[in-house]
């Protein structure tokens, strides 16, 4: 038996791949990720708010999730603690409108900056990357730059805004901000049609069959191609089984899927497990990694769960022909965003300025004992936040990101979703792309 | 064509928020003509990293991001320590580059071990980090940087310009603003009407709120963020992420002495509570109504 053990680049922080090889296939994939941060520990001991300052600091390309997912907790230790808050329908559409303008820059940034790319590395191991050269990539980045912009007339700034407070959103935007950021979300828009999709929005959420996808030239029917030829559309299938327990304006509640059957789910299920990471054995552990499982089975979270547990028709037809594959995985990322772009439009144009931005909480918060959970699907899925407080001090603060659902490490018996997904290809640079369509962000992993 | 400066952009304990800022730089395609990025982790493998590392090639600018460690525990990359691969880089580059407040004072991931996590040069304000002394090392702190802050310096430092530091290493042009300049709610501020809640236009959030504007080096309220606000016009206090004790404790609230906030930055106690004694002793009406009147 040979083991190779690869670093794996150009994602979100760092990570390397040990495969074990028997007859040129993989058999097991062990994923470790090091570089432990530490910032649940940082946050033991400080006063509960200090959470909202700290936690976007997890990461630095989902910031506003991070910010979103701890107010969320701590409200709901005011509501363990007997005070429910009303937080105003305004303040609700603005954070989705923060959350989305994260995810859509986020889809943007990882197709044209990372799948592209890794694409034609697959077809030419000396191509160089598109960074900083190719027009395409200017355009891209111009687009990302937009879809942040249009979040930061409400955040403040992107990355680490700090825009949410117990009770609401902090900022109490104008009307001509609202026209402001309704300017930048149409320039991404414009963007995606022309580049991304190759039609108008309109028409391309219209579809329900993949040929469709297919019919006019574009970057993601150019992917779909190049995906189609190396095989993508077979590799790196795994368990088929997807979970989405934060909220979203495309499903009601929190669901669970094995294959199109989709059920309700509820967050008490989860479970974080410790197996193989240091922080359980110090000399065997090889990864600062948690697992996340969902009653003791691997499921997979993002995008392309968002989307199935949603029944939403396009994705449906490809899972159909290609099941869980790493090109699914990959589309599901360019679909959601043409939703996404679709309903900010739509909350753009709803959202009542006339509400109170926030509405305080009445019990001092320094007097503040309980616990609290915040659940939000985040770009690459659900994240939860998890904070006990006494007499308004953490006492403790648990951390559960979308990669460590994905990018768990089970072993032989009960492989993670990830795992599953690398095992029996043939060569290292496919078990790369495979691993890459998680869309793997190492640092919040390692937080 | 000019000849381009090159970059290798290197990560330590970090978020990657430094590197997210900086691509939104607006004018990227004039950065490009002037840089070549030679590594940066997340999008570039123009050249394979270990044969970069492995050369004897000089460069112009070394980028640091994230928190700095000699302890291979703590920190390695391409599975060799971290220390090997920066003390390798370091000598065979032009200009070293701490970007954030992470790589210039050790930042939020410093807390879990100051002894021995810090910044290049500093660990929180003392001097000391990773380095005892280098003499070619600017810091750009910020949690994140600005992306102007960035590409700036780097320009000025690319077309032979001399970059004035502050006693911190931090370019003066960009330092010697304080966040409160430029922010909406001077006005309160000068007349000491504070902010009675969050989520609202109006109000200081100097007083109660935790708001470290006045005291925080940064011309972000002169140049915005992305283009359009900032923390303060976003309604949220300045966090003071650009100073090297951030992140502060009890940064939504106003440490006080004497139920008196810390004055502004070099401003004597003496001159700011005479002053602030004297405004607050009166009530300017206008001020203490909504900014947008919507009765009439």
């Amino acid at each position: 038996m040979k083991i190779t053990k690869e670093i794996i680049q150009r994602i979100e922080g760092e990570a390397t791949l040990e495969l074990e090889w028997e007859e040129e296939q993989v058999r097991f994939a062990k994923i470790k990720f090091f570089n432990y941060r530490g910032i649940e520990e940082i946050l033991k001991k400080r006063p509960l708010l200090d959470a909202l300052a700290l936690t976007p600091r997890v990461c630095g390309i989902c910031s506003h999730s991070h910010a979103i997912a701890s107010v969320l907790a701590i409200e709901d230790c005011f509501k363990s603690a007997g005070e429910s808050l009303h937080v105003n329908q305004k303040a609700k559409d603005i954070r989705e409108i923060a959350l989305n303008a994260e995810k859509i820059h986020n889809h943007i940034k990882w197709y044209f900056f990372t799948i592209l790319p890794e694409l034609k590395r697959v077809s030419d191991p000396k191509y160089s990357g598109n960074a900083f050269k190719e027009k395409q990539w200017f355009q891209a980045q111009s687009a990302i730059m937009d879809s942040l912009k249009m979040g930061a007339h409400f955040t403040g700034q992107w990355p680490h805004g700090s825009f949410v407070m117990a009770g609401g959103v902090t900022c109490d935007p104008l009307r001509s901000d609202l026209v402001s950021a309704h300017g930048c979300l149409d320039a991404v828009i414009a963007f995606c049609e022309e580049h991304f999709y190759g039609m108008s929005l309109e028409e391309f959420l219209s579809f329900d069959s993949a040929l469709q996808v297919m019919s006019a030239p574009s970057a993601l029917s150019y992917g779909i191609d190049e995906m189609l030829k190396h095989g993508f559309d077979r590799l790196g299938r795994s368990f088929d089984r997807f979970l989405a327990l934060g909220e979203s304006f495309m499903y009601e509640g929190s669901l669970k899927s094995t294959k199109t059957t989709v059920l309700g789910a509820d967050v008490k299920y989860v479970h974080e497990s410790l197996d193989h990471t240091f922080f359980a054995d110090k000399n065997n552990g090889y990864t600062y990694s948690k697992s996340a499982m969902y009653k003791k089975s691997y499921y997979e979270v993002g995008p392309l769960a968002r989307l199935m547990v949603a029944k939403e028709p396009l994705m449906r037809d490809f899972h159909r022909r290609f099941k869980d594959a790493a090109l699914t995985r990959v589309v599901a990322r360019a679909v959601e965003c043409a939703h996404l772009l679709w309903r900010t439009k739509a909350l753009l144009n709803s959202v009542d300025l006339k509400e109170a931005s926030l509405i305080p909480p009445k019990k001092e918060i320094h007097s503040l004992s309980g616990e609290g959970m915040g659940v939000i699907e985040a770009p690459r899925g659900t994240l939860i936040h998890h904070v006990v407080v006494h007499q308004g001090i953490i006492e403790s603060y648990d951390i559960i990101t979308p990669t460590v659902w994905n990018l768990g490490n089970g072993d032989k018996q009960n492989p993670s979703t990830a795992q599953k997904a690398l095992i029996g290809l043939n060569s290292f640079t496919k078990a790369d792309f495979v691993l890459k369509s998680f869309d793997v962000c190492s640092v919040c992993t390692t937080q | 064509m000019s000849h381009k400066s090159s970059i290798i952009w290197l990560q330590g304990l970090t978020c990657n928020g430094n590197s997210h800022s900086f691509l939104n730089y607006a004018h990227m395609p004039s950065f490009a003509a002037s840089f070549e990025m030679l590594y940066h982790p997340l999008w570039c493998g123009a050249e394979d990293f270990m044969s970069l590392l492995n050369s004897d090639v000089t460069f112009d600018f070394l980028i640091l991001e994230g928190a700095l460690s000699h302890d291979e525990r703590l920190i390695q990359r391409f599975n060799l320590p971290f220390y090997e691969i920066l003390d390798t880089l370091a000598v065979r580059a032009k200009h070293i580059i701490c970007a954030g407040s992470c790589a210039s004072f050790g930042g939020v991931f410093r807390l879990r071990n100051p002894e021995k996590i810090t910044g290049a040069l500093f660990s929180g304000k003392e001097k000391g980090g990773y380095w005892l002394e280098k003499n070619n090392v600017i810091n750009i702190s910020g949690c994140p940087i600005h992306p102007r802050w960035l590409v700036e310096t780097l320009l000025a430092l690319h077309n032979g310009e001399k970059v004035l530091l502050d006693e911190f290493l931090r370019p003066k042009e960009v330092f010697s603003y304080l966040a409160h300049h430029g922010c909406l709610r001077n006005e309160y501020f000068e007349w000491k009407v504070d902010s009675k809640q969050l989520g609202e236009r109006e109000g200081c959030l100097f007083y109660e709120h935790g708001c470290l504007g006045p005291m925080s080096h940064a011309n972000c309220n002169k140049i915005l963020w992305n283009d359009v606000s900032s923390k303060t016009r976003a309604g949220s206090p300045c966090l003071g992420c650009t100073e090297f004790d951030f992140p502060r404790r009890a940064l939504y609230e106003t440490q006080k002495n004497m139920s008196l906030p810390q004055t502004p930055f070099g401003i004597s106690k003496r001159a700011y509570y005479t002053l602030a004694g004297v405004a607050k002793s009166f009530k300017i009406e206008r001020l203490e109504k909504k900014l947008i009147d919507e009765d009439n």
